[in-house]
């Protein structure tokens, strides 16, 4: 490794979901679920004690079977979830890219859907002012831009949002799944973008299904089964590994 | 999240905001000193003397009797002293003297003659100073009347025969010694220690408050953490989100309204009217000016419910978000609240209109209603925490709140006067911080002065206890909130 700098430290974490029958929504329930001592909770734990460092610049790579975890682990170190156990510092501004379109306001229109959403992926004002004209050429909206987004279509929308979510350089790029929106000429765009965005530098965690993207992008692999850490190491290596154990 | 390095509270100059501070504290205190007035130095007599309900006539005021009462007060600074009268039914002739001596060394303070053909039944006369009289604290005072009347054509000052004796109260009808009280009152001014001290406090604040600053200062440079540093760094870095946030807010409450923005004049004035029509055809409250009393009233609850409602919502209404994107959660109740209070300042437009069309002149005393606006706001924040968190856990919340806002607005003395409420749940009243809130504006507003110092303590400390409890409570919860949306 050429350079050392620790952009992500994950030290022993470990994370506790209290699963009860239904979620108790109202007090009277508690209460009398409490009394009657119905209220049963099993404890499910996603992570178990996973522990590992990410350099700057480095592209790692999240396998595992559905439900091993990897999900919460990125919402962890996004800062979604806090840790039962354990700690994640981060040096450097993330972006997370767990799902698009979070925090569109159906009724404000494109143009102000842009700063919205920028502002909740903590864009600053003078960035946005100056990647507008890039967004807008990006999302191909034209002059449907001054158009409230509830009059959009899905494709519409996935496109602006794409648009506005890839429109930085972050230090920490945490991305589940590669996304690919639109139409077919579209799609081959925004994957491009993807592709730019995560092999320009970046520090990136990357939750995929597909081996041979992984294979492809990643520099180093982590493997979680069960909420543990099974694997971790050279992309090679734990991919063929893994591609056995399935 | 944890932030390595300590690049994050190192982006900004705090030596500028030090010295903004600094500089803002001066500039306050000093236009606050003007802009208090009168009001920061005197405020009405603790002690003042109410005048007791008539029940008989004392003695037929001829040429030549004398009506003396003996008394004693604690008001520091006399201004008036009233007397009511009885006039037989009659026209009647001549004058009134009215003297009031001080007892121990017999000399006149006061003294003023009226024209009894001008005393009807329970006239009042008042007999007012120009310079307050100091000094009189404790000592026997004796108000004497004399008259020149002919019988049969004279007055008499009224007495309450029943009052209980009063040490330091004596009645004299022609010198000597009668039960009961003269029907009269005094009222005057207390001086407050705050205008007394005014000056000293805002240096021993300022002192305070510098050596704070040179602490933050300190421990800025060091790299170390303090409060006002982190909430500087918080401010920066969220600037922009709560403006987006806040803006999207208020674009959503009036989206595709045709009159849009409009409706916040157009409401509260709206409900003004209905209630004053109600109140003042259904129940007859004796409130000078009562649509601008209405008015001050409903802004003011207005505020807090719509507040506190949006923000109630604010976390479980942002579920998508909050499982989605990192932010600080208090951003969400802060927002609402932020959002709403450009509402309540768009209010203060027709308010003012409403008191100008009444009558009522601007004095310097409306530029204080800033600050019970912000205790408002920094209330209505603490309560939206408390609510907000408390949403996630238990829906039920929602309805509760509901019910009791219709209640809270009961017992709050928007439509009613203060005084109406009967002894026995009158305490309700002194725990209710609306009732400060709004107290506090009708005060500026409608008396044209400013409150009572003590009621700026009041209004400060009621919000930032608020403030304290919603904080402390959202604070605990706030990384659960996402297990349970």
């Amino acid at each position: 490794m050429s350079e050392q700098t620790k952009m992500i430290e994950i030290q022993n974490v470990s994370m506790r979901f209290r699963l009860t029958d239904d979620k108790i929504m109202s007090l009277k329930e508690f209460v009398t679920r409490k009394l009657s001592g119905k209220l049963k909770t099993t404890e499910f734990w996603a992570l178990k004690h996973v522990s590992f460092d990410v350099h700057k610049g480095e592209v790692i790579g999240i396998i595992g079977k559905n439900g091993s975890g990897k999900s919460t682990l990125l919402k962890v170190i996004a800062g979604i979830l806090k840790p039962t156990e354990g700690s994640v510092a981060c040096a450097g501004n993330i972006v997370p890219m767990l799902e698009l379109g979070s925090g569109f306001d159906m009724d404000l229109t494109g143009r102000e859907n842009i700063y919205l959403n920028g502002a909740i992926l903590g864009y600053s004002e003078e960035f946005l002012n100056s990647k507008y004209e890039e967004i807008l050429a990006f999302s191909e909206l034209g002059q449907f831009i001054n158009v409230p987004i509830r009059n959009y279509s899905s494709g519409m929308m996935m496109r602006l949002a794409f648009s506005v979510a890839t429109v930085v350089n972050p230090q920490i790029l945490i991305v589940d799944e590669i996304l690919a929106v639109g139409d077919a000429a579209f799609q081959e765009k925004s994957r491009t973008r993807m592709m730019e965005l995560m092999s320009g530098g970046t520090t990136v965690l990357f939750v995929s299904h597909s081996l041979s993207q992984i294979r492809e992008m990643c520099s180093r692999v982590v493997w979680i089964d069960h909420g543990n850490v099974k694997m971790i190491g050279g992309t090679q290596e734990v991919c063929d590994q893994y591609q056995q154990c399935t | 999240m944890k932030q390595v390095g300590k690049k994050s509270t190192k982006i900004f100059d705090i030596r500028y905001l030090c010295i903004v501070l600094a500089a803002l504290y001066v500039l306050l205190a000093i236009a606050f000193y003007f802009l208090a007035g009168a009001q920061l130095h005197y405020r009405e007599s603790r002690s003042n003397i109410d005048m007791l309900p008539a029940e008989s006539g004392t003695i037929e005021l001829v040429d030549g009797t004398r009506v003396e009462q003996v008394f004693t007060t604690r008001i520091e600074r006399l201004k008036t002293i009233s007397i009511q009268w009885g006039a037989f039914y009659r026209t009647n002739a001549g004058t009134a003297t009215v003297n009031l001596y001080d007892q121990e060394s017999g000399t006149l303070l006061l003294s003023s003659t009226y024209d009894v053909s001008s005393f009807g039944e329970g006239t009042i006369t008042d007999l007012t100073v120009d310079t307050p009289l100091e000094g009189l604290v404790g000592k026997p005072l004796l108000l004497q009347i004399l008259a020149d009347s002919a019988a049969g054509s004279a007055a008499t000052p009224l007495i309450s025969s029943s009052a209980e004796a009063q040490d330091g109260f004596a009645l004299y009808l022609n010198g000597e010694q009668a039960p009961g009280q003269l029907c009269f009152s005094a009222s005057g001014e207390d001086y407050i220690w705050t205008g007394l001290h005014y000056w000293q406090f805002i240096a021993g604040f300022g002192l305070a408050l510098g050596t704070y600053l040179l602490w933050v200062y300190y421990r800025w440079k060091h790299g170390k953490y303090s409060v006002l540093a982190a909430a500087l760094s918080a401010v920066r870095k969220y600037k922009f989100l709560i403006k987006q946030l806040v803006s999207r807010d208020f674009k959503a409450k009036y989206k595709r309204s045709i009159l849009g923005v409009f409706w916040s004049f157009l409401n509260p004035l709206l409900n003004m009217l209905v209630q004053y029509v109600v109140f003042s055809n259904m129940f007859r409250f004796n409130i000078p000016n009562f649509p601008v009393y209405l008015l001050c009233g409903n802004v003011m609850f207005n505020y807090f419910s719509e507040s506190c409602g949006m923000s109630l919502q604010s976390i479980v209404g942002n579920a998508g978000l909050i499982t989605k994107v990192y932010m600080p959660k208090y951003i969400y109740p802060l927002t609402r609240t932020l959002s709403t209070l450009i509402n309540l300042v768009i209010s203060m437009i027709p308010l003012l209109a409403v008191a100008l069309l009444t009558g009522l002149r601007p004095t310097k005393a409306y530029l204080l209603v800033g600050f019970v606006l912000a205790c408002i706001a920094i209330f209505c924040l603490g309560m939206g925490m408390l609510l907000s968190a408390a949403m996630v856990f238990f829906r039920d919340i929602q309805f509760l709140w509901g019910v009791l806002t219709t209640i809270w607005m009961y017992l709050t003395p928007i439509f009613y006067p203060a005084d109406l409420l009967p002894e026995s749940i009158a305490w309700v009243l002194k725990l209710n911080p609306l009732y400060y809130f709004i107290t506090f504006l009708r005060t500026c507003i409608m008396d044209g002065v400013s409150p009572e110092p003590v009621m700026y303590v009041q209004c400060f400390l009621i919000s930032m206890v608020m403030l304290a409890v919603g904080a402390l409570v959202f604070k605990k919860n706030q990384d659960k909130f996402v297990l349970y949306l």
